[in-house]
């Protein structure tokens, strides 16, 4: 019992200290001259304006057709990494140390009107910096993003996403916060016999749209399983559907209200009788399980409050736990974050995250508040350093539950 | 399971052949500006200017733009011998007027405002809505607008003709006589090509000289190039795209609706879209927009700091609110007022051609 407790205990413990990627794409900077408050209220979160861009398939929204293609810029690639001290204190004791928080790859580009890409990479790497030779990878080599835009297909209306890429419902990437070390706890909540994390980046296909009224939507057609080979034949859907109010994109003006819905299968039968050559199995005994929620972002002057709520609900042939039930769960955070200085060059934030599970698995119960506080060195065309703060105190589990803080502070740097 | 994967392909299939087939038909009369020299491709770095594009058709000599010069301040080009482009586009007044839009003949008032004539050289296109491909096709303009100069051309070249000193220095210029219009709009288009700003503060930061700006510009000028996306549209050497775009500008003067872009392209796209200006030198010539509804620099900030006007449908989606605090507003007034004001002499500070210094 105790082994298990510890074993539980550090994969806690290391959950924590896996940085999530992060998108900031100086690539898109560098090629036209601007800084990185352009289009991001400061790197890696979106304004307005760079979610307009995002939107447009990285062209600037009416400049479509004159936008130089990968091959008349400096090469498109962008390095993202960050490297700090973390300290790290639960009950047990307390653990300190230098670390490097991975490294994001990144190229993107406009290849023809209306024709772009995004390629983000995450090599290995093991912890923190080793040569490639452990077991547990603290950042495992991966092709977070790939995939190719087709935009403005029907004007504004239809635009098409083929690839490995961030699913529409996550309204408040998880990629692009500002908090390297805390998720979205919600996002990245698994249950039982479900290899579905909503975090992950998809592999599928998403049509999207966005109307003069502010009226949005994202659906999508994906497998379901982040990076990995689908495990069925079963495809999942989702729908998102965002509305704005007054001027803006709800990023860093206007106010916006979003629904989502996720809906997909998960095989209790694996492998299938067949493994293809690329991978993939046709694995049997589907099942269903969806998430739901809504969200809200709401801006005044520089200040911007986002909330998230969202229920899951998996068959209960997903769960391992109480197998007459289905597993369902809800969860959220509410997060505040500030911009101050010239030219946004500080960012304090404070994030609320919650998760609650059924009550015969609250020992997975989360919550969570975090602190932050980030300043930007420089005003700096295509490229930016950044010192960054970040604290987490963090409750598992309802009845007694697992205290811990996380305490981190390192440099973070883009070009 | 099959619809699915039947669902995807048509996806798939769909895709590219619905964007070719969106390509091709070019309804609009918008001139690729891929193929305009300055605007070759793409938004630019903000940056000096590079040597003024001149057509092939009408190259630059000192004794044209002589010429060019003094019929730019020559009063005979218009009908009662009282207006001159001078009237409208003063070097005193950043070349342009009082504004807030222009006057002409008889006092009468136009509806919008008189865009400055330095730097223009470097626009793509012509005029607010961009009617005009080129300096030379633009000059044929304000001396027929009734309310401006309110002339003919065949009355321009027949009184031009009328005057010995003129048909000499064309003749000297040109080889032929009679004097034509079109001799007329070349020399005039070739002394605005001389009318060029480039000794700003900024001018000189970029060439390598880090004092030209104070810690104030240079915070403006990164506000400029991010939080304010002023160069999303204000991009390149000159400071603008050269394309169109609706602001929701007040309309202010004579119209109660401006339909800008729209009156070339009937495209509702350019519904009340008027060309980006250069800020270059802007601190010169209050007040601003194409209809001089914003008095100063900071009205312009606060303008764009509030996401633009109201009620206007056909807003940029580029004119998003700012969040700019006071004093990021007033670092960017100071880039553009201080930091973008030229002091090249022979432009900023152009004495005009007295008229006792004209052909007789
Ligand atoms: C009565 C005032 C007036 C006079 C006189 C006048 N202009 Fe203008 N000018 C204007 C106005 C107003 C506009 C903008 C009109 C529009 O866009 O519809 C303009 C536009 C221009 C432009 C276009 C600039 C740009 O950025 O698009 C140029 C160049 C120009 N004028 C040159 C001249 C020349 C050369 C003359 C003399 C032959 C002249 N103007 C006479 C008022 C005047
Ligand atoms: C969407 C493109 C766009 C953006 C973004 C933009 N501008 Fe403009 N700007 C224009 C257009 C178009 C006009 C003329 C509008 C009109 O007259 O209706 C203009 C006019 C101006 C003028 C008046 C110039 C004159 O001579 O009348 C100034 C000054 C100016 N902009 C500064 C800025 C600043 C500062 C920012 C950033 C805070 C900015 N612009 C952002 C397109 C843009």
């Amino acid at each position: 019992m105790k082994k298990l407790y510890i074993l539980i205990l550090s994969l806690i413990a290391l959950s924590f200290l896996m940085p999530d990627t992060i998108y900031a794409i100086p690539a898109f900077a560098r090629k036209y001259g601007f800084t990185c408050t352009m289009c991001h209220t400061a790197y890696p979160k979106l304004n307005d304006f760079g979610q307009r861009f995002r939107d447009n398939g990285y062209q600037i929204p009416g400049q479509e057709g004159s936008e130089k293609n990968v091959l008349e810029i400096p090469p498109p690639i962008s390095l993202r990494t960050s490297t700090g001290l973390s300290i790290y204190d639960s009950k047990q004791g307390t653990t300190s140390g230098f670390n490097v928080y991975g490294l994001d790859l990144l190229a993107a580009g406009v290849l023809h009107k209306n024709i772009s890409f995004l390629i983000v990479y995450t090599p290995r790497i093991d912890v923190p910096a080793a040569n490639y030779t452990g077991t547990n990878p603290s950042q495992p080599g991966s092709m977070e993003s790939a995939n190719i835009v087709f935009s403005n297909i029907i004007q504004d209306a239809f635009n098409l996403r083929i690839g490995r890429f961030e699913p529409a419902p996550q309204v408040f990437s998880s990629h692009r916060s500002f908090y390297i070390m805390e998720p979205y706890e919600v996002y990245s909540f698994m249950t039982p016999a479900n290899s579905f994390v909503f975090a992950d980046n998809q592999i599928g296909v998403e049509a999207t749209g966005h109307f003069k009224n502010g009226f949005k939507y994202g659906v999508g057609i994906v497998n379901g399983n982040g990076g990995n080979p689908d495990n069925s034949n079963y495809k999942d859907v989702y729908l998102n559907l965002i509305q704005v109010i007054g001027k803006g994109d709800g990023q860093s003006a206007g106010q916006r209200v979003g629904l989502f819905g996720y809906y997909g299968w998960q095989p209790t039968v694996l492998p299938g009788t067949v493994v293809a050559p690329t991978g993939e199995t046709n694995g049997g005994g589907n099942k269903p399980f969806y998430r739901l929620g809504g969200d809200v972002s709401l801006n005044w002057s520089t200040l911007n409050l986002e909330m998230l709520l969202m229920q899951g609900n998996d068959d209960k042939a997903l769960n391992t736990l109480v197998p007459s039930t289905d597993y369902r769960y809800s969860g959220g955070f509410v997060e505040v974050d500030w911009a101050a200085l010239m030219n946004n060059r500080l960012i304090a934030s404070v994030l609320y995250n919650w998760v609650s599970p059924p009550s015969y698995d609250n020992g997975r119960a989360i919550k969570a508040y975090s602190l932050l506080v980030r300043h930007y060195l420089g005003d700096w065309t295509a490229f930016n350093v950044v010192l960054h703060g970040e604290y987490t105190y963090r409750e598992i589990g309802t009845t007694n539950p697992i205290k811990d803080n996380l305490f981190t502070i390192l440099v973070d740097f883009d070009f | 399971m099959k619809r699915v994967k039947r669902f995807l392909m048509l996806v798939v299939l769909i895709a590219p052949s619905s964007l070719i087939a969106q390509e091709s038909p070019k309804q609009q009369v918008l001139p690729d500006i891929t193929s305009i020299n300055v605007h070759s491709l793409g938004p630019q770095r903000i940056s000096s200017l590079p040597p003024v594009p001149v057509p092939v058709d009408n190259p630059q000599t000192s004794m044209k733009v002589q010429l060019g010069k003094q019929l730019y301040f020559d009063t005979r080009l218009s009908k009662d011998n009282t207006v001159s482009c001078q009237t409208c586009h003063s070097p005193s007044m950043g070349w342009s007027d009082a504004g807030p839009t222009s006057t002409g003949i008889n006092g009468q008032k136009g509806t919008r405002r008189a865009p400055p004539v330095s730097n223009a050289a470097y626009n793509p296109l012509q005029f607010w809505d961009g009617r005009a491909a080129s300096l030379e096709d633009q000059a044929e303009g304000p001396m027929q607008n009734p309310v401006e100069m309110g002339n003919t051309l065949d009355n321009v070249v027949k009184t031009l003709n009328s005057v010995p000193g003129y048909v000499e220095e064309f003749k000297q210029v040109f080889w032929t006589t009679p004097i034509t219009i079109d001799q007329v709009i070349k020399a005039i288009a070739a002394f605005e090509r001389i009318v060029i700003t480039t000794d700003s503060p900024f001018d000189r930061y970029i060439g390598g000289d880090r004092k030209a700006l104070s810690p104030l510009e240079k915070q403006g000028m990164a506000i400029f190039n991010g939080k304010g996306h002023c160069t999303s549209c204000h991009w390149g050497p000159n400071f603008s795209d050269g394309r169109f775009h609706n602001l929701g500008a007040v309309q202010t003067g004579p119209l109660n609706v401006d339909n800008g872009r729209y009156d070339v392209t009937h495209n509702p796209k350019d519904m009340s879209a008027f060309k980006t200006p250069t800020v270059r030198d802007a601190g010169l010539r209050p007040p601003y927009m194409h209809d001089g509804s914003e008095k100063t620099l900071e009205s312009v900030v606060d303008f764009y700091n509030k996401g633009g006007g109201d009620n206007d449908s056909n807003l940029d989606p580029l004119i998003v609110p700012l969040g700019l605090s006071k004093e990021e507003v007033k670092a960017l007034v100071a880039f553009m007022s201080v930091a973008l004001t030229s002091s090249n002499p022979e432009v900023a500070h152009l004495k005009p051609v007295h008229t006792s210094e004209l052909p007789k």
